[in-house]
């Protein structure tokens, strides 16, 4: 039996001029304060500001309402938000309704204020009737294991793993290839520290194997998955074997794939000579006194930079893929460093060695690299003549002057794609975003959740990102899931 | 109708992934008509006929359900079940003498905000004519 | 780090310690740590030394790349920090010592700096604002426009409470009277506590750049030259004025100039590096810009765009399309025109030549600097500093959060420049480190 509610309370929100700017509110108040069973109608500023959540949960008890209307943004931001004042004030958190006049209202028909207050008003009369003829659940509790399955073992999973070890959560570590460690692992010199990529690995490992609550499985694949969050029954194919494990909760590292240049990009695949950047790094890395490539003696290396990313056509990798000028620049440095008379020319479209890696790109400069920017519409051409590598460019720096340049070696600083996962990612059902790497809930202030509950996500499986920033989303997500895991009331 | 004579479409969505849809077309500012209505659930798989035929009869011109796919992470046969209750009420449609074509579906995931509005904004032209 | 298994029930034992965690900074790294914190059970102890929690972000008009409207994402954050039965905050809050001991323990010592308005019983009404006779520059607003002696920080604030800024205070006792809740107490005192925790976070953010130092950019005699900070007032919904105005003569400016690396990569103020976030900023004020006044030209003068997260590329592209004017070229000089105009003086690269351009409001867009001053709290064990200032992270690949002290985590822009998402990974990371620490605990 449904018992309609009787007083309900109605709260229509500003939002700071989001909503006002467009809703006439006192319009909407108007037109709803007669509507069936609305006891209380209000405005807000901000309806989540703590002041009005007080004064709702204030409302909700002196005048004994056993409804609330809120009329201000989409539910994504604040259900939890207003079901706590609802709790708070001794309400069924679920007798609490969200009508979205603004992403779905002011600002969907921001070219139409008009259209979108009556829309708004109607919006709200909807919000009123449901809330007053709903009948509202209760929550049941369920038994959480407190068990999380991290997916790829390369440094960010490794240590997402170490986090939650230490955090007393047990940690089934699930890793596709046969080693850990992922990319790092065969990387040499790294920037902004004095580490090597197969030491730190090597570290993350040994301190995986020291905790006896992570249980790490190479050569080993998800294939089965049900269930929710808390509650979770995998079938994990280890080898040959196939293992039934049950989990809490994913944290998915997965990593990223390095750009493959297509066939004929910058020469690639044609000339010999012409690399990517990961290629490079392994040659200064295995290369004492002498940079040597096919024989040959290197003299001149160039940079060609943005390569499969910040492109222009539909289809492309329109994004920055971060990591790349830092570690062309790097890897510039480290010629200097090892190599004798080497000169290093860096065919850019613009330097991003953000925060602290600008010095990385001053030390660069001084120690004589030459720097010259191209845009999109007008790339460098890489030609072949008598033998020789040549590279030509108009020269932003220098006022669009036509500079050619002889290189012995061609360098792609190719960016971060993202991994070829679309059976993890149907199976856990991660999003995925514009970009293609998988989609967090909101950008700035949730960004290793994922819309799945139970599901996160950490890493350069969500953007590209360099390792420092890696390590911290790893054990950001790992801080969060422990923390919903072991929530007890 | 709507105070401007604009047809009215009421859009079923799905909470978790093509309602954020409907808020990034918002937070893009893709404006569409102000006469759609969007009501969220769980599940479209859910939504029964009669409510369909309920929003036909309240004066609504077009209905839209705003279904997942395969984006859903709860179970692959949604899109089925969706499609099953799309079937059942265009049988209920042509009994009350509604065209079919005033029910649409469409597989809308969680950053799809433009198609979304070009299918709703499309849908409107359709029924603009369909009135005149 | 050191391996260990244990039960995730009993997380802290109040015996010996009054909280688990003293987190330094209510700003959205040291909010995010003690929510991450509170929820796995621990008892947190949050001090701030303003009078409201919420850090710069709380300040902002909307945030890069989504545009949201920082308040909107902000307050939720700041309520839900407020509310967390595990979480102590105390506003107006400032470390004073702190002191590691011999059972590893940290003795702290802060200073509450009296409010002289009791915090319960304050209502924000806002009526003693009405009736103070004291105008003074609101440093909220950053200079803008005035406040009162006795006022409550922002509308937004958190706690919604007013305070006396008793320098500028002529204790005529007007407000006393006139508050209805009678909550005004000038006998109120500097109080100094002292408690025991067992880790400490650094949570104290940034400080803006004064460029008052690049005298070549006239900020501080040019009345038209504002910081990036300032148009983030302008802009925000708890803005000062109705619309974009320009300080010396209130018109709504129509040819809007920024400057980028106002005091980042520049050795000549003392900070060569990049403060990752400016560009973006400027970015985004830009578009709202052309929102707001559909009439003004932006023009946008840089040495790179560092447009290099995820949403960040395209939120550039889509500003150029907006027709934002992008010129490459470091503004050498400004010079001030009798209607308050600035002329801008500059090597456009693209044409290689020197070139001049007029505009009726510049904006520079300052970097972010280290706040290194917590350093001297810390009086027996060293907190230890890198060569730019920032809190040291000796471990920093493995362990991010971790610092010189065992037992004290840094969280945010206490570590170098970084925006609001990383800033949350940031926070994540350290409440994890923290609570593997803690767990250890014997």
């Amino acid at each position: 039996m449904v018992m309609t509610k009787k007083k309900i309370g109605v709260y229509v929100c500003h939002c700071g001029g989001n909503i006002s700017d467009y809703v006439d509110i006192e319009k909407v108040k108007e037109a709803v304060k007669d509507e069936a069973n609305v006891y209380l109608l209000k405005n807000t500023l901000f309806a989540c500001s703590d002041s009005s959540q007080k004064e709702m949960v204030a409302d909700i008890q002196t005048n004994e309402l056993d409804a609330i209307v809120v009329a201000s943004c989409s539910p994504k931001l604040h259900v939890p938000t207003f079901r706590g004042v609802a709790q708070r004030a001794g309400m069924n958190p679920y007798n609490y309704v969200q009508v979205n006049i603004r992403e779905q209202g002011s600002w969907a028909h921001s070219d139409n204020p008009k259209g979108a207050t009556e829309k708004a008003i109607l919006l709200v009369k909807a919000g009123i009737a449901r809330a007053a003829e709903s009948e509202a659940l209760t929550s049941s509790k369920i038994p959480a294991a407190n068990v999380v399955a991290v997916i790829g073992a390369g440094v960010g999973g490794m240590r997402s793993a170490i986090a939650l070890a230490d955090m007393g959560t047990e940690v089934y570590l699930i890793e596709k290839e046969k080693n850990v460690g992922g990319h790092v692992a065969n990387f040499g010199s790294l920037f902004t520290t004095d580490k090597m990529g197969y030491e730190l690995s090597a570290n993350l490992l040994s301190e995986v194997k020291k905790r006896e609550n992570i249980k790490l499985f190479t050569n080993a694949e998800i294939v089965e998955k049900k269930g929710s969050i808390g509650n979770f029954d995998i079938q994990v194919k280890v080898d040959n074997d196939v293992l039934p494990l049950h989990v809490g909760a994913f944290v998915v590292n997965t990593g990223f794939d390095s750009y493959q240049p297509q066939q004929g990009e910058y020469g690639f695949g044609e000339q010999t000579n012409v690399i990517t950047l990961p290629e490079f790094k392994k040659l200064i890395d295995n290369s004492s006194e002498r940079l040597i490539f096919n024989g040959k003696a290197i003299k001149k290396v160039a940079y060609i930079y943005c390569v499969g990313s910040r492109q222009n056509d539909e289809g492309d990798n329109k994004y920055c893929s971060r990591y790349c000028c830092t570690a062309a620049i790097h890897a510039s440095v480290q010629v200097n460093k090892k190599f004798k008379d080497v000169t290093n020319l860096h065919f850019n479209r613009g330097i991003r060695t953000y925060g602290k890696q600008e010095l990385l790109y001053e030390e660069s400069s001084k120690n004589g690299d030459i720097y010259l920017q191209f845009s999109l519409d007008s790339i460098p051409e890489i030609t072949q003549k008598g033998g020789k590598t040549f590279v030509k460019v108009k020269d932003i720096l220098s006022a669009g002057k036509e500079v050619e340049t002889e290189a012995d070696l061609v360098v792609l600083v190719t960016g971060m794609v993202p991994r070829e996962n679309s059976k993890l990612a149907s199976q856990l059902k991660i999003p995925v975003g514009r970009d293609n790497f998988f989609n967090e809930i909101h950008m700035k202030l949730r960004p290793v959740e994922t819309v799945i509950d139970g599901v996160l996500i950490a890493g350069t499986c969500q953007s590209p990102k360099n390792i420092l920033e890696t390590m911290n989303s790893s054990m950001a997500a790992a801080a969060k899931i422990n923390s919903v895991l072991t929530k007890v009331k | 109708m709507a105070s401007n004579g604009q047809p009215k479409i009421l859009v079923f969505s799905t909470e978790k992934i093509s309602d954020p849809a409907l808020d990034l077309a918002g937070l893009l500012k893709k404006h569409y008509p102000f006469t759609i209505y969007t009501i969220s659930v769980p599940c479209s798989s859910c939504i029964k006929p009669r409510w369909i035929m309920r929003a036909f009869d309240k004066g609504f011109s077009g209905v839209f359900i705003a279904a997942d796919g395969t984006d859903c992470s709860y179970g692959e046969s949604c899109g089925e079940k969706t499609s099953q209750v799309v079937t059942t009420t265009h049988q209920l449609m042509r009994d009350k003498g509604l065209k079919p074509s005033q029910l649409k579906m469409a597989a809308i995931c969680s950053v799809c905000a433009e198609p979304v509005v070009k299918h709703l904004t499309g849908f409107m032209k359709e029924l603009e004519k369909m009135q005149s | 780090m050191e391996a260990t298994n244990n039960d995730s029930m009993n997380r802290s034992n109040a015996g010996t310690t009054d909280y688990d965690v003293l987190v330094i900074g209510a700003g959205i790294a040291g909010e995010e740590s003690a929510l991450k914190l509170a929820d796995m059970g621990f008892k947190v102890l949050l001090i701030e030394k303003e009078p409201s929690i919420g850090g710069k972000m709380i300040l902002l008009s909307k945030v890069f790349p989504t545009l949201d409207c920082a308040a909107c994402i902000t307050t939720p954050k700041v309520s839900e920090t407020a509310r967390h039965p595990n979480i102590t905050i105390l506003t107006l809050a400032e470390a004073e010592s702190i002191v590691k001991e011999e059972n590893n323990l940290f003795s702290v010592t802060f200073k509450k700096h009296p409010r002289y308005v009791v915090e319960n019983d304050c209502t924000g009404c806002q009526e003693c604002e009405t009736v103070c006779p004291m105008v003074v520059k609101d440093q909220f607003q950053f200079n803008l426009v005035a406040r009162k002696a006795i006022y409550i920080p922002f509308n937004i604030a958190n706690p919604r409470v007013a305070l006396i800024d008793i320098e500028n205070c002529t204790l005529c006792g007007a407000c006393e009277q006139k508050c209805p809740s009678n909550c005004i107490d000038f006998t109120q005192k500097e109080e100094l506590v002292n408690i025991k925790v067992k880790s400490v976070i650094v949570a104290t953010g940034f400080k803006l750049f004064d460029p008052i130092s690049i005298e070549r950019y006239g900020y501080g005699r040019y009345k038209n030259v504002i910081t990036s900070m300032q148009m983030e007032r302008e802009l925000a919904p708890t803005r000062p004025f109705n619309s974009v105005l320009r300080p010396s003569d209130g018109k709504v400016p129509d040819k809007i100039a920024y400057i980028f690396c106002t005091g980042s990569r520049d050795h000549t103020v003392g900070n060569p590096i990049c403060s990752q976030v400016c560009c973006m900023y400027s970015t985004k004020q830009a578009q709202l810009l052309m929102g707001a006044l559909p009439m003004a030209d932006i023009s946008l003068y840089y040495i790179n765009i560092r447009a290099f997260g995820k949403g960040f590329n395209e939120f550039y592209m889509q500003a150029k399309d907006m027709g934002a004017n992008y010129v490459k070229g470091k503004i050498g000089s400004i010079s001030e025109k009798e209607n308050g105009n600035l002329i801008l003086r500059y090597e456009d690269i693209v044409t290689g030549k020197v070139t001049e351009k007029e505009h009726d409001l510049v904006v520079l867009s300052v970097g972010l600097l280290a706040n290194h001053e917590i350093t001297k709290v810390f009086k027996n064990e060293k907190l230890e500093l890198d060569a730019l200032k920032y809190i040291k992270q000796p471990d920093l690949l493995q362990s991010p959060a971790t610092t010189s002290i065992k037992g004290v985590f840094v969280a945010g822009t206490a570590t170098s420049p970084m925006d609001i998402p990383d800033t949350i990974m940031s926070a994540g990371a350290a409440a994890s480190e923290t609570s593997g620490y803690l767990n250890q605990w014997s």
